[in-house]
Order: structure tokens, then C-alpha cells, then sequence
């Protein structure tokens, strides 16, 4: 099936990629680098306003828009990689810009099969403001609100993600009689929606989230009806990426980190650096990163080739690259002792924001479940 | 004739051949050398803390949370005191001292008991007796008998004094840990004698409980180039001229205890508060050296206090599975229940699995350290008797003696000179297999939570998300778990290869 041993991959998108991730990495060195503790803050601080807006001006909700709708008419490929960037500094703009895109590729899938022009045409801050997606959940975990078949939709949406924030969003509900669920597009600022508190979470503190209830809100559903899973299932496959460049870019971070401060750090009459037990743990951190950013690669030249089973990839990547993001930057606490555990020092965020980005797109060994069900549909 | 049969000296050389019985199962051993009143008291422990978590614990936990994230100089004062008006700081002291006298080795599953539900608050408990393991090892009965009855006394009056153990500095971690980096530290600290007692000068960071805690027992060095041979141990009481409370460390996790800076200028701690000074006599003339006697007391304080970080950690890998059982009973996944999907019950099974396993390690560290570490003593059946038997008064009424330097030679002659390399070893080595076994293990159970919790495992309101930023602390202090896996090599793998060199 999927991985094309044969085929070519050509990479067309070189100079964009570069000038994306150039553009990123001097967003997150300008405008993130020197809050990240007090933007860690969030809820008992003030939100990052101004970074979320900074990401707007550069284009960022916009990389995987139409161009006919305002955007760069790129894939979830070219956001992964300004996640990336982002992430090497400080990760939550990156689930910012992450849950924008995601909401975008469900109706860009919807937009596939059905004429969608009347609902971008509704959203009044397309591409200039981040639109609200439940991130952190897949379609078989989530419990979903009720939508009436005459354009109402009443119910919970817990852990919407800029729900906050943002003026609309993407969410899923079921509709009674019919079957599978459909994504729907709904007002934030409609006076039948109430909003929880902020939800404190393990990571990725500046990228907020509510919970919200809906009374017979108004919405327009996206696409096709009982189309949602097919829409979540397309959208899973570039998105993974992106929740892979996340855990990535956190982990690549993470050793960076710790191989400046091993060799700051005097203990027992050295740098920390010249302990070969040191050494070993900067060495397992190193070979995580190299290949987190070599199952990274493939995965997105897979995509940008549009190869047979190029999803599969990513997904596998995501689950692959989650999974040794957690385990680097424990370490790359363990390497900087007492202090990694503390705020002062980058370690301990990147340690919460790897196993809060593991849980991108759902239930992290859901995912494994449904990736390996799939796999066996695939190949029947 | 049995085919095995064996003369007696063949079974002891069997038995020597390794791994010895008394190293290798130190449970077993404990079956018989144990006084029977051991097993009454550690159930007797884990009742009490299952009632101080349901009654005072469980209901304002994660309320308190919320509180130390929002404000990070925030000072839990009323569950110190609350814990004191149960009287938990005096639980485990012995009625030489003025405890209450329940068996040490009931204070590791209690620990298990109160970090199940939340390693901070259950932390302030633990730091203070790892205070008090601290200041034991010194020996020093007249000081011992005065900071311990003032604990029993300062929690009855309700306002509990409390024990903390105050080594780490700026450039000096690791290496003031583990004795055989100590001449290599960079320490940054200064000890100048005066008349009639020792002028500290610099700062200790990173001390669990400086902040909540009355009584500091500090380390410091006479010559920084010769650390290992001039090691002096004294107490600093809260008031002490010169002695201040810096900041409060913001941390990842373990919120409801503190890490605090505290700083010493010009602090004067008089000849009476110096538990232990490597130029003491008997230290000198003791046939194991100084050096050796040195490394058994941090020894002693280590074996004591890692054993109960995996404890600490073992509570809270426990409550990852218990978190994650409880929401796969509610949750529904994909149309069924999650507690149905094999996957998930496998994954609860294993979460299982490394609770009891973790659970046995640090309960075989105890057992060690009940047999061949700081707590060998009070597991004699005799003295245990003694102990029990006699009333409250009579222990007031010989407390006046504990202080003559007698009672102090002669437990330093059955702790130092008496003591032997393999049982320090067997009870360092297990008490480091127990740390960091215990602190890895929990936290494949806290990452094992999130993996099937989902998006509710990330929200503070579920538990889940706590315990994983709470264990990940078990792996770091008392000594990274990098120095615990070398003391575990030097004390049971090298011990037995002449070859073998440390730290190259």
C-alpha cells in the first residue's frame, strides 16, 4: 500500500518552506522568547494578545486558505513547519496557529464534494483571526451536542480550544435519526452560547481553551450531512503532521537546551558534558531529534508528492515523534537537575507542552487503535 | 537420604555464594528479626493517613492546587498545622524522645497513603522526617532529645515546628550528595569558627520545607578542598541571628510544599547546636576513619529518604491507575465503555502491575534499612519492648540523662564503629534502587493516565495532569536518579569487582 520505495520525490516547495520557516523562527525569537514564563502564566496571567495578533499579520491563519478566500493556498504541510519553529521556542502560538488550520481543513474537505463559498463568505475574520477547534479530541472520545436539522445546535462542546478568543468555530454534533455526525460552523459571540472558565490544563498554558454550552445556537453545517467522521478522518492525515512538528520542534528545543547548559554546568569537578553518563543522555536526546526530523521529512515529502498512503505516514509520524518528544524532554529536565524542574528554566514547559501536544487530534492510544483498523481496511 | 543433602557449612557457603539473604531479601529476613508489634504499627500508619486523606485531604486538594499555581508564594500554613493537630509530626519519633512511637517501617506506606492524594501537601510531612533522619545520624542524643521533644510539645501547643534537611547551594548539587564527589564540589558557602561556636556565611537553595519548617539542620564544610574529612552538622532554629528566608522556588509541580532559598550572613550558631564536627574525638579515633564514618551518615540520611521517594512515587503512580480506572468505568469510547476495550484494560493491568512492583521495591528498601540501616537499632526485639512497655513518664523522667555525652558514645561505638560496608551498602543500595525504580515507574503510569484519558486527562479538574508534574520531581531530588543508579553500581555491582573505579 502506502510507503513508495520507487517513487521519486521532488520538492517544489523548497524555497517556500524556508522563507515560511525564516518568518516563523523570527516571530518566535521577537515576540515569544522573552515572555515564555510569563505567558506560561495563563489563566493567573494575562494572555498573549499580541502574539496572537503578531501570528495573524505574518499570515499564519492563512497558509492553508484558498487564495480565492484571502489565504496562501498552501497544504498543512507548509503550517508544520512554521509549527516547528514556533515550537522550538515556545509551542502554544504553535497550537494556536494549529487549531486554526485544523478547523480550516475540515471545511477545506468539506469544500471538496460541496460549494462552501457562502459559508467562508460568512466568516468575517477569515484568515485574519484564528478560528476555535476541539484540538485535543477525536470523533470516537468526544460526546457531542445535538443538532435539530433545521439550523440549531444545543448541547456541551467541552475543551474548545480558542473558544475564548476566537469569533467562530468548527465543532462536531450529532443529529437525532440520522447517521455518523456532521461539522457545523457557529457564531462564538451568539448570546445562546455560555462559556466556562478558562480550563487549566497540563501544557500549552497561552493557548486557551473553555468549555462551552449551546442553546439552540444557530449554525451552518459544513459540507455533507453525517460527512463528519470522512472530514476528521482527511483533515487527521495533514494535521498529524503538524502535531508532529509541534512534538518536534518541542524536542529539538529541549536538547538544544540541555546541550548549552551540560556545558555550563560544573558538577564533581567538570562540565556535566564530560560525564559519559551525561553524554549517554545528551546522545539518546540527539538520536530522538534526528530521527523525529528524519520521520518528519518523509512524512512531508510524502504529503507535498501526494504518494499513495502518505497519511498513514504522518499518522504514524505524530504517534512515533509524540511519543519520543515525552521521553526526550524528561530528560532533558533530568540534565539540568533541580533546575529543570523549575519555572526559570525552559525544561519544565517543554516537558508539559511535548505531553499535551501528544494528545493533538485525540486520545493518544485511540489513535494507535484507529490507525492500525484503518491500516488493515486499507489492505484488505 | 534426601539428594540434597548437605552438611551445615556447605548450606552457609551455599547460601554465601550469592546473592546473600542479606541482601537479596531483606523481607525475608525482616520475617523473623522484626518485633511482631512492626506489622500492628504499619497497619495501624496506613489507617491513620487513609483517614487524614479522606477527612482533610481529599475534599481541598486540588482547590489548594489552583491556589499555588495562582500564586506561587503561597504557603500552606493551615495543612501544616492541621497535620500537627493530628499530631503526624510526632508519629514515628520514639518515646525516647518524646513520640509516639509507631514502628519506622510504617512511615513509607503512610507516605504512599498521603502522596496518593497529593505529593505536596503529603511532601511537607515527609521533609519533616527526613529531617529528622538527617539530624539522627549525627547521634547526638542531647540535641536529638531537645528538638525532637520540642516538635512533640510544638504540635500539641498547635503550632508544629518542623524538621528540614539543608545541603544544596548554587554551584554545589550533586556533589555535596554523594560523598565520593565531595572534594571536587564548588562549594560556595563558608563555616568560620569563633568563640564558642561557627560563624555560616552564603546560601542553600532548593530546600524542601525552608519556608514551613522551624528546625534547619545544615551541612557545611571546615575546608572546601577537603570537604570529605571536614564535614560539621549543626542545627539552625528560625530566629537565629544572621539566618533569612529567601525566595520560594516556582516549580513544575509538588506545589504544596515549598523550595526555598535561605541565607546566612554572619550566622552565628553557638557550640550547643553542633549535632556532629568530623574533628569530634571520637570521630577521630574511631578505627573506621572519618572519612568512612562521613560517608555512612550520609549514607544513613539517604537510605532513609530515598526509600521514601519511592514511596512518594509509588503513591502517586497509584493514583494515575486509580484516576484512569475510575474515568474508563465512566467513559464511553467508540460506542462502548472504556473499561471494555482490551486494549484499555491491558493498559489499566500494566498500570497496575508497576504499582505493586513498585510498592514491594520500596518496602524492601525499608526492610533494609530496618535491618541494616538508620532504624537497625530500634528494630532490636528488646530495645523495641523497652520501648513500648514503658510508660510516657518515665521517659520524661530519664530525658535529662539522654543529654550526657555517654548515651551519645555509645550510640555512635554501635552506629560507627560497629557498622559494617555491607550493610551500609545494602541499605544505600537497595534505598537507591527503590528511588529511582519507584520515580520511573510512576511516571510511565502518569504518562500511561494521559494516554487513555484523552483531553479530560489534561484538565487540572480530573487529577491526572497533577500527578504527572508531581512525579516528574521524584526522578530529580535526593540525588538525580543518574547518582542513584551509580550508588546502586558502587554499592551492589562494584562492591564485589576490586578493579572498579568510580567517577572516572
Amino acid at each position: 500500500m502506502n510507503v513508495m520505495i520507487n517513487q521519486p520525490l521532488n520538492d517544489t516547495l523548497c524555497d517556500e518552506r524556508l522563507a515560511f520557516a525564516e518568518l516563523a523562527r523570527d516571530l518566535a525569537n521577537k515576540k515569544l522568547l522573552e515572555g515564555i514564563e510569563e505567558n506560561d502564566r495563563y489563566p493567573f496571567g494575562p494572555l498573549f494578545a499580541e502574539a496572537i495578533k503578531d501570528a495573524a499579520v505574518v499570515g499564519f491563519y492563512g497558509v492553508n486558505l484558498a487564495s480565492e478566500h484571502g489565504g496562501v493556498d498552501m497544504n498543512a504541510g507548509m503550517v508544520a513547519v512554521i509549527l516547528e519553529q514556533l515550537s522550538l521556542v515556545d509551542a502554544s502560538l504553535a497550537a494556536v496557529v494549529f487549531t486554526n488550520a485544523a478547523a480550516l481543513e475540515i471545511i477545506r474537505q468539506a469544500s471538496l464534494e460541496s460549494d462552501c463559498s457562502p459559508l467562508y463568505a460568512g466568516i468575517s475574520s477569515l484568515g485574519t483571526a484564528p478560528l476555535a477547534f476541539q484540538s485535543f479530541s477525536g470523533p470516537g472520545e468526544t460526546d457531542m451536542p445535538q443538532a435539530d436539522g433545521g439550523g440549531r445546535i444545543s448541547g456541551k462542546a467541552r475543551y474548545l480550544v480558542l473558544g475564548d478568543i476566537a469569533d467562530y468555530a468548527v465543532i462536531p454534533a450529532a443529529q437525532a435519526g440520522a447517521g455518523g455526525f456532521s461539522w457545523y460552523l457557529v457564531d462564538l459571540n451568539d448570546e445562546s452560547i455560555a462559556k466556562s472558565k478558562p480550563i487549566v490544563s497540563l501544557g500549552l498554558h497561552a493557548c486557551p481553551a473553555v468549555d462551552i454550552s449551546l442553546r439552540e445556537t444557530p449554525c451552518t453545517l459544513i459540507g455533507g450531512p453525517g460527512c463528519g467522521l470522512k472530514y476528521f478522518d482527511a483533515m487527521a492525515d495533514g494535521m498529524s503532521l503538524c502535531a508532529a512538528a509541534m512534538s518536534l520542534g518541542v524536542m529539538k528545543g529541549s536538547f538544544q537546551s540541555a546541550l548549552d547548559y551540560t556545558s555550563d554546568r560544573y558538577q564533581g569537578g567538570r562540565q556535566i558534558i564530560d560525564w559519559p553518563q551525561v553524554r549517554m543522555m545528551l546522545a539518546n536526546m540527539a538520536i530522538e531529534s534526528k530521527t523525529g526530523d528524519a520521520l518528519f521529512s518523509r512524512a512531508r515529502q510524502e504529503m507535498e508528492n501526494e504518494c499513495q498512503g502518505w497519511g498513514f505516514t504522518a499518522r504514524a509520524a505524530a504517534v512515533h515523534i509524540g511519543e519520543l518528544a515525552v521521553k526526550s524532554t524528561a530528560d532533558g529536565i533530568q540534565l539540568f537537575g533541580g533546575n529543570g524542574y523549575m519555572k526559570d528554566y525552559p525544561q519544565e514547559k517543554r516537558f508539559r507542552d511535548a505531553r499535551q501536544s501528544q494528545c493533538l487530534l485525540g486520545m493518544a492510544a485511540l489513535k494507535k487503535i484507529h490507525y492500525i483498523t484503518d491500516y488493515i481496511e486499507e489492505n484488505k | 537420604m534426601k539428594p540434597w543433602k548437605f552438611s551445615r557449612k556447605e548450606r552457609a557457603r551455599l547460601l554465601n555464594d550469592g546473592p546473600k539473604i542479606q541482601e537479596a531479601y531483606n523481607s525475608l529476613e525482616c520475617q523473623h528479626r522484626l518485633p511482631k508489634s512492626a506489622h500492628k504499627d504499619v497497619e495501624t500508619a496506613i489507617a491513620i493517613a487513609r483517614k487524614f486523606n479522606n477527612e482533610v485531604l481529599r475534599p481541598m486538594y486540588l482547590e489548594r492546587e489552583l491556589k499555588h499555581m495562582e500564586d506561587h508564594s503561597f504557603l500552606s500554613w493551615d495543612i501544616l498545622k492541621i497535620a500537627g493537630d493530628w499530631r503526624l509530626y510526632s508519629l514515628f519519633i520514639p518515646k525516647l524522645f518524646g513520640g509516639q512511637g509507631l514502628n519506622f517501617l510504617g512511615l513509607y506506606p503512610f507516605i504512599e497513603e498521603i502522596s496518593s492524594v497529593c505529593a505536596g501537601l503529603g511532601h511537607i510531612i515527609f521533609v519533616h522526617y527526613l529531617g529528622i533522619a538527617t539530624v539522627f545520624p549525627s547521634f547526638n542524643a542531647g540535641i536529638l532529645n531537645k528538638i525532637l521533644r520540642d516538635v512533640a510539645k510544638s504540635e500539641k501547643e498547635g503550632a508544629p515546628r518542623l524538621l528540614d534537611l539543608v545541603i544544596t547551594e548554587p554551584d554545589a548539587g550533586t556533589d555535596v550528595q554523594e560523598p565520593l564527589l565531595f572534594n571536587k564540589a564548588r562549594i560556595g558557602t563558608d563555616l568560620k569558627k569563633v568563640k564558642g561556636g561557627y560563624t555560616l556565611n552564603g546560601r542553600k537553595i532548593f530546600i524542601s520545607n525552608g519556608h514551613l519548617s522551624y528546625w534547619h539542620i545544615v551541612m557545611f564544610w571546615a575546608d572546601k578542598k577537603n570537604a570529605a574529612d571536614t564535614f560539621i552538622q549543626m542545627v539552625v532554629p528560625n530566629g537565629s541571628r544572621g539566618f533569612s528566608f529567601g525566595t520560594l522556588e516556582k516549580k513544575m509541580g509538588n506545589l504544596g510544599s515549598t523550595a526555598s532559598e535561605l541565607i546566612f550572613e554572619d550566622c552565628f550558631v553557638p557550640d550547643s547546636m553542633v549535632t556532629l564536627e568530623c574533628n569530634d574525638p571520637h570521630l577521630v579515633k574511631s578505627p573506621k576513619g572519618v572519612r568512612w564514618i562521613i560517608h555512612s551518615i550520609v549514607d544513613f540520611v539517604v537510605s532513609s529518604s530515598r526509600a521514601g521517594v519511592g514511596a512518594i512515587a509509588t503513591g502517586v503512580g497509584r493514583t494515575s491507575y486509580e484516576k484512569a480506572l475510575e474515568y474508563a468505568r465512566k467513559k464511553t469510547v467508540d460506542g462502548d465503555l472504556l473499561i471494555n476495550h482490551q486494549w484499555a484494560q491491558i493498559i489499566l493491568t500494566d498500570m497496575y502491575r508497576n504499582t505493586a512492583m513498585s510498592r514491594l521495591l520500596y518496602m524492601e528498601s525499608a526492610y533494609a534499612d530496618m535491618l541494616s540501616g538508620l532504624f537497625k537499632l530500634l528494630a532490636k526485639k528488646p530495645v523495641d519492648v523497652f520501648l513500648r512497655v514503658m510508660p510516657e513518664w518515665y521517659f520524661s523522667l530519664i530525658s535529662p540523662f539522654i543529654g550526657l555525652r555517654l548515651v551519645t558514645r555509645l550510640f555512635r561505638k554501635y552506629y560507627f564503629d560497629w557498622y559494617t560496608d555491607e550493610e551500609r551498602n545494602v541499605s544505600s543500595g537497595w534505598a537507591s534502587i527503590a528511588k529511582y525504580t519507584c520515580s520511573d515507574v510512576g511516571l510511565v503510569n502518569a504518562n500511561l493516565a494521559l494516554d487513555i484519558m484523552g483531553a479530560d486527562g489534561l484538565r487540572h479538574e480530573f487529577g491526572a495532569e497533577k500527578c504527572f508534574r508531581d512525579v516528574k520531581l521524584q526522578q530529580i531530588y535526593e540525588s538525580t536518579n543518574q547518582i542513584n543508579q551509580m550508588n546502586t553500581f558502587y554499592c551492589l555491582v562494584g562492591s564485589a569487582v576490586p578493579e572498579v573505579q568510580y567517577f572516572k
